[in-house]
């Protein structure tokens, strides 16, 4: 009979944890990941605590234009705010949304069109409300048709939201790319295909504070924040998502319409996240084929590190964008660095945050250990 | 160019510019079987690619940058591995951070080398290497076909055996069999003493140094110049996430489903000189905007996906426990 | 010589959270015996057959085989020790052959020589004619190519048994076997049982059926609430004397039965037919009728229907034909949303406690919501403060152990997640109660709670139809009982009136009731509460 001995370590299912200990994980989690980046950066000459230092004061420090740095973040954090809470929805209800990508550049397509179309024969008031409602509407059916796929013929969301990211990224190039006399996505003026300027009208108020000028999608993401608060906590959607995601059986058991649910849920995650894409455009005054800056993937990140909780999206949106504006800010002292630094950074955070997560599930015991546990029992 | 050099040279270049997906996707497929879904090909592919140019320039060897973008790619896979086997987290978050970091740390080494970033055509063991084609005997002499498919680089080749060795593997041998069963029921296999961690870390380690080399022959292909905007892998990594599905898990499908895309991302860059070699029949080509043929492969597995979800009775390949972690204690 | 048990276990514990499973047990299997595990459901015979076969770790303890202390950390260690299991739920891969199925983790041949090795490698077709035999020289007649998703469930149990014996399990554990059986293949697998014994293998078979513990083993060795009782020799004992280990005491069921006036059927299903998951007749035209103030229980072996017939009444399954009629209304085709207003209450106790009727992720307090939390259509949030106090009523009435409203109900020990469903059907002040397996793996104390608020429910005037598992509690605490039998019913008896062998009968078919009956179908009442032309 062969011989079997124990295993020097083995997992064990935490039954609970002191949230302080969480917390403690989730703060080692993140040094660990500041500190790996360090070492990156000492290895290509660049000294990481000036560079921290600039990334997360985001070039305020010492400028005398200190405000400009604080309009560019909000312009990286409102689209990326607004993303994540629209992801943690369908993340709630288990829906593997991954289509924030093409999602936002349907809501940033439908809001350019109405603003290129009738820019100079609206208010300005009524044109933007027309662009954000057709935004959310061409966001919410492009994203409610994988929900109603999914629910009729059981569709994989994950991979079908993957394939339409590339269909609208494509769509956007097309109108981006070819110059036609139907084409009024583009300027007459120039030569070469670039996207045509908004009239004023479409532009998106600000508001201004001494020298600062707030832009008003920062107050809407604000209400929008507690607006999905409310919603997911105390409404009967929001107890309906929660019971869906944590037992579609129990749900219809409940008599809940488990698919309409679904649909419903997903069309307001979708049209959420084409509303921040007509923000965005309507804030930039311009279309862009890289309207996105990656939301649609980052929101993802953002969602998970937050645990789908409504008001640490909001930090953890802030942060990345810190992260993501602060290494665009760098970039003027090392040359080196970009916001690709920043994707990096957010990678190797991702990275230990999720190995953090499981130290909080799980616990290891060691041989020594586990024999000591059974000396104590016999 | 007469018409019949046309055709060739659009045939040919279906083949040398997609080889890359063909390695991605067989890459993905071992790692689907073992029941992952890794979304992180494009990163993957990215640090394949960086890793494999740079150590092979260094020491002027094709042969060391193909095995290093396969080692180096392969390390990276055992991010994954660990987050995703031992330490059960979410997959879908993984792999897309996969891809956020992989892509990230692209930009990062090209940037802090910018000014010492090797030039392939220095490294004459590399760029012949890699131009030279190879021509097969007997096939390369067929007209057209023998110089568009029989007559290529050693990595189209490289490419084309592991697709067709994987498939031998997974069909037809008691190790691949062993892998299908983890990937359809983890928990028959434990039953039977199958060491679960253990195969897919091989094989997520495996799939991923493949698609390491995929992104590696990219880098090549686009002359090892780093530009600072474009990552090399240019959603490469994602259109095989997409053909593996076309492909229905099946790595010599992938051969003719490489192809296929292929064939469209191709005339994206062919429809013009198509059209003016053959205006009565081709013609239209030029009339279709470029931006279809790249979307056509998502288009293309988007339809896929829908019909074979409606007609339930051709079930698809997909491994059952595709997608989810397996905790033995569950309960 | 070897050693005179094969198997024993000393003081092992484990726990899942806050659940002891299994109590410092201690349990000793002869070489070449039929040792019946025997215990209610819950009593920890799974756990710990699980830890035997590797899937779960104890916690403490000491697993000796053929005398020697071993360590069984995985499933291949447990293969290597000679010890195989036959679970549940089948190990299968369902898109493999029978042969794959059983080779799949065969050791490599010590062949060394080039052939051999190659052999390894490749699948050749000639292993489908070798597992044939191999199955053969145990006594088995098996189509190897056939793949297991087209196999019966019989089928699928035998190549799990192939598949021990194939791996040269000395010792083999059989998790409830028989649940799943139709009488001739119980029959079949104790035939095979004796000749495995015969060849000199240990067999232990867990079960909570005395009839078939004592036709089949050697020794009972008794589980309960985690905890060993003691081992017997079946020549020795006999029904009462089981019971009695199993149950604690000997089965007073001293169950409170109150007499309720004859009121008008409130529920009336006629001609129903119902389809299971796979798409097989699961309930097969089967008429009864549920009174007020009267409680009806539904016999019969797990699986024969009893899921699908619940689901069936609230709306979850759709019915192939038939009728349901709800004072006076029909409610076939009604969603379940519309049912639950009309005062149907259903609460199925799946398996795994928590499958089906509660949010385990949710709060207590979410979970008690979770029927009317619709209520008061014009206001769009939930009502969360009455959800509480209904709570705290729950906690209070049924002595919930939880620290709070507000803890996960995945939290809560089995016990008190039924108490907290069960509490929640009750406060919903349902007419019709459809209760199935409410004392699942429940102590004493709570099942005596729950039957006597379900008594309590009956004198309102409910009309309850309990699905139960235990003769001796349907006898005592129901009025009449209906046996299912493979979906179709084998008859309504009084259940003061019958006995425990013409139950026992009717479940497995030997007994038709129905048949006898002079003309008239039994299950419809004379008072037909369907009013023409309802539909």
């Amino acid at each position: 009979m062969s011989k079997v001995k124990d295993p020097f370590v083995r997992i064990v299912k935490r039954d609970k944890i002191h949230p302080l200990l969480k917390v403690l994980f989730y703060c080692i989690a993140i040094l660990a990941a500041l500190t790996v980046g360090g070492v990156l950066l000492i290895a290509i000459g660049v000294n990481p605590l000036v560079l921290y230092k600039d990334m997360f004061t985001i070039g305020m420090l010492g400028s005398r234009f200190a405000y400009k740095s604080v309009e560019g973040l909000i312009t990286i954090f409102v689209p990326l705010l607004i993303t994540s809470l629209a992801l943690s929805l369908s993340f709630k209800m288990r829906f593997w949304n991954i289509g924030g990508e093409g999602q936002f550049i349907i809501g940033a397509l439908a809001a350019a069109t109405v603003a290129l179309k009738f820019g100079e024969s609206m208010s300005s008031f009524s044109l933007l409300l027309l662009m954000f409602l057709s935004a959310m509407l061409a966001a919410g059916i492009f994203g409610g048709f994988v929900a109603l796929l999914n629910v009729r013929f059981k569709t994989n969301e994950t991979l079908m939201t993957l394939m339409l990211n590339y269909i609208a990224l494509y769509l956007l190039r097309f109108f981006g790319e070819t110059q036609a006399p139907w084409n009024f996505y583009l300027s007459d003026e120039s030569v070469r295909p670039v996207f045509q300027k908004f009239a004023e009208t479409a532009y998106m108020p600000t508001i201004s504070i001494g020298k600062f000028s707030l832009n008003i999608s920062f107050l809407f993401a604000v209400a929008i924040c507690v607006g999905v608060y409310f919603y997911l906590k105390k409404t009967k959607h929001g107890y309906e998502i929660s019971v869906v995601g944590d037992s579609a059986n129990t749900a219809k058991y409940a008599g809940m319409n488990v698919k309409k649910i679904i649909v419903r849920t997903m069309f307001f995650s979708a049209a959420l996240i084409g509303l921040a894409g007509g923000f965005y455009v309507s804030g930039a005054k311009v279309l862009s084929t890289s309207v996105t800056n990656n939301v649609g993937w980052t929101g993802i990140i953002v969602a998970w590190l937050s645990k789908l909780n409504t008001f640490a999206i909001f930090g953890v949106s802030l942060l990345i964008s810190i992260m993501q504006y602060g290494a665009q800010a760098a970039s003027t002292q090392f040359p080196i660095i970009d916001s690709n630094f920043a994707d990096l950074l957010q990678g190797i955070i991702l990275f230990f945050v999720l190995a953090a997560d499981f130290f909080i599930r799980f616990k290891l015991v060691f041989r020594k250990s586990a024999k000591k546990q059974g000396g104590k029992a016999a | 160019m007469n018409q019949l050099e046309v055709l060739t040279l659009f045939l040919f270049n279906i083949v040398v510019y997609n080889i890359p997906l063909l390695y991605g996707t067989v890459g993905e497929i071992i790692i689907e079987k073992s029941g992952s879904l890794n979304l992180g090909v494009e990163g993957i592919m990215a640090v394949g690619a960086i890793f494999g140019y740079l150590i092979g320039c260094s020491v002027n060897s094709l042969t060391v940058g193909i095995l290093a973008s396969f080692l180096c790619a392969g390390l990276f896979g055992v991010v994954f591995a660990v987050l995703t086997v031992t330490m059960q987290a979410n997959q879908n978050v993984t792999g897309l951070t996969m891809t956020t970091f992989g892509v990230g740390l692209f930009f990062f080494i090209g940037k802090g080398l910018s000014g010492s970033w090797p030039v392939m055509t220095a490294y004459s063991n590399i760029n012949d290497g890699f131009k030279n084609a190879l021509e097969i005997p007997l096939l390369s002499k067929i007209p057209i076909l023998g110089k568009a498919f029989f007559s290529h680089n050693i990595l189209v080749y490289l490419g084309v055996v592991i697709a067709v060795a994987v498939w031998i593997y997974l069909n037809k041998t008691k190790t691949g069999l062993r892998l299908r069963a983890i990937g359809e029921n983890p928990a028959a296999a434990d039953s039977l003493g199958i060491n679960i961690a253990l195969y897919k870390y091989i094989h997520i380690i495996v799939g991923s140094g493949i698609m390491g080399i995929g992104g590696y022959y990219m880098g090549l292909n686009l002359g090892g110049s780093f530009e600072g905007s474009n990552c090399w892998i240019n959603g490469y990594g994602w259109i095989a996430v997409a053909l593996v599905i076309f492909a229905n898990w099946s790595t010599a499908k992938a051969i003719l489903g490489t192809l296929v895309f292929g064939f469209f991302n191709t005339l994206q860059i062919y429809s013009g000189s198509l059209a003016y070699a053959f205006p009565k029949s081709l013609g239209f080509l030029s009339n279709v905007p470029p931006q279809l043929y790249q979307a056509l492969p998502f288009i293309i597995t988007a339809l896929v996906l829908i019909f074979a979800s409606v007609n339930k009775k051709k079930k698809m390949a997909q491994p059952a426990a595709l997608g989810l972690n397996y905790y033995r204690e569950e309960r | 010589m070897a050693a005179e048990y094969a198997i024993e276990l000393r003081n092992i514990n484990k726990s899942f959270g806050s659940v002891a499973a299994n109590k410092n047990i201690n349990l000793k299997v002869r070489q070449g015996e039929i040792l019946a595990l025997l215990g209610e459901n819950g009593s920890g015979k799974t756990t710990l057959m699980n830890m035997l076969s590797g899937i779960y770790k104890p916690d403490s303890g000491e697993i000796l085989v053929d005398g020697k202390i071993v360590s069984v950390n995985s499933p291949e260690d447990a293969k290597k020790l000679g010890i195989g299991m036959v679970h549940q739920h089948f190990k299968l891969v369902d898109i493999f052959s029978a042969a794959d199925n059983i080779w799949l983790g065969a050791e490599e041949t010590t062949d060394k020589s080039a052939k051999g090795k190659l052999s390894q490698i490749f699948l050749r077709n000639k292993r489908f004619t070798e597992i044939e035999k191999t199955a053969e020289k145990f006594g088995f007649q098996i189509d190897a190519k056939k793949l297991v998703k087209n196999m019966s469930v019989s089928e699928k149990q035998t190549l799990e048994i192939i598949k021990v014996l194939y791996y040269g399990a000395k010792t083999i554990i059989l998790d409830e076997p028989t649940a799943v059986l139709t009488v001739q293949e119980i029959e079949k697998l104790f035939e095979i049982l004796r000749k495995m014994k015969a060849q000199g293998h240990s067999v232990i078979i867990i079960s909570h059926k005395l009839n078939e513990v004592l036709a089949i083993s050697d020794r009972v060795a008794i589980l309960r609430k985690g905890e060993y009782i003691g081992t017997v020799n079946t020549s020795e004992t006999d029904e009462l004397q089981l019971t009695e280990l199993m149950m604690g005491k000997k089965a007073d069921l001293n169950i409170r039965r109150s007499k309720v006036e004859k009121k008008q059927p409130l529920l009336e299903i006629r001609d129903l037919t119902v389809k299971n998951d796979e798409g097989a007749v699961a309930i097969d035209h089967v008429n009864f009728y549920v009174r007020g103030g009267e409680m009806l229980g539904v016999a019969g072996i797990a699986g024969c229907g009893q899921k699908e017939l619940c689901e069936a009444m609230a709306g979850l399954r759709k019915i192939e034909s038939g009728r349901m009629i709800h004072e006076g209304e029909s409610i076939v085709g009604l969603p379940p949303q519309k049912i639950i207003e009309k005062g149907i209450s259903m609460s199925f106790i799946p398996e795994d406690r928590l499958g089906m009727g509660l949010a385990p992720s949710l709060s207590i307090t979410d979970n008690m919501i979770l029927k009317k939390y619709k209520q008061n259509h014009l206001n769009p949030f939930v009502d969360r403060k009455t959800a509480r106090k209904d709570a705290q009523e729950v906690i209070a009435e049924l002595e919930v152990v939880t620290p709070s409203t507000e803890i996960p109900v995945r939290r809560l020990s089995g016990g008190n997640v039924q108490k907290v469903l069960l509490g929640r059907e009750i406060k919903a002040d349902p007419n019709v109660l459809i209760t199935a397996y409410p004392v699942r793996g429940l102590d004493i104390h709570s099942s005596y709670t729950i039957y006597n608020i379900l008594d309590d429910l009956k004198q309102k005037g409910v009309g309850i139809l309990f699905v139960g598992e235990d003769l001796d509690v349907l006898m005592a605490l129901c009025d009449k009982i209906m046996v299912l039998c493979h979906g179709k019913i084998m008859g309504v008896v009084h259940a003061n009136k019958t006995t425990k062998e013409q139950l026992g009968l009717m479940m497995t078919g030997a007994l038709d009731l129905t048949e006898s009956d002079n003309g008239k179908p039994v299950g419809i009442a004379k008072d037909s509460n369907i009013k023409e032309g309802v539909q």
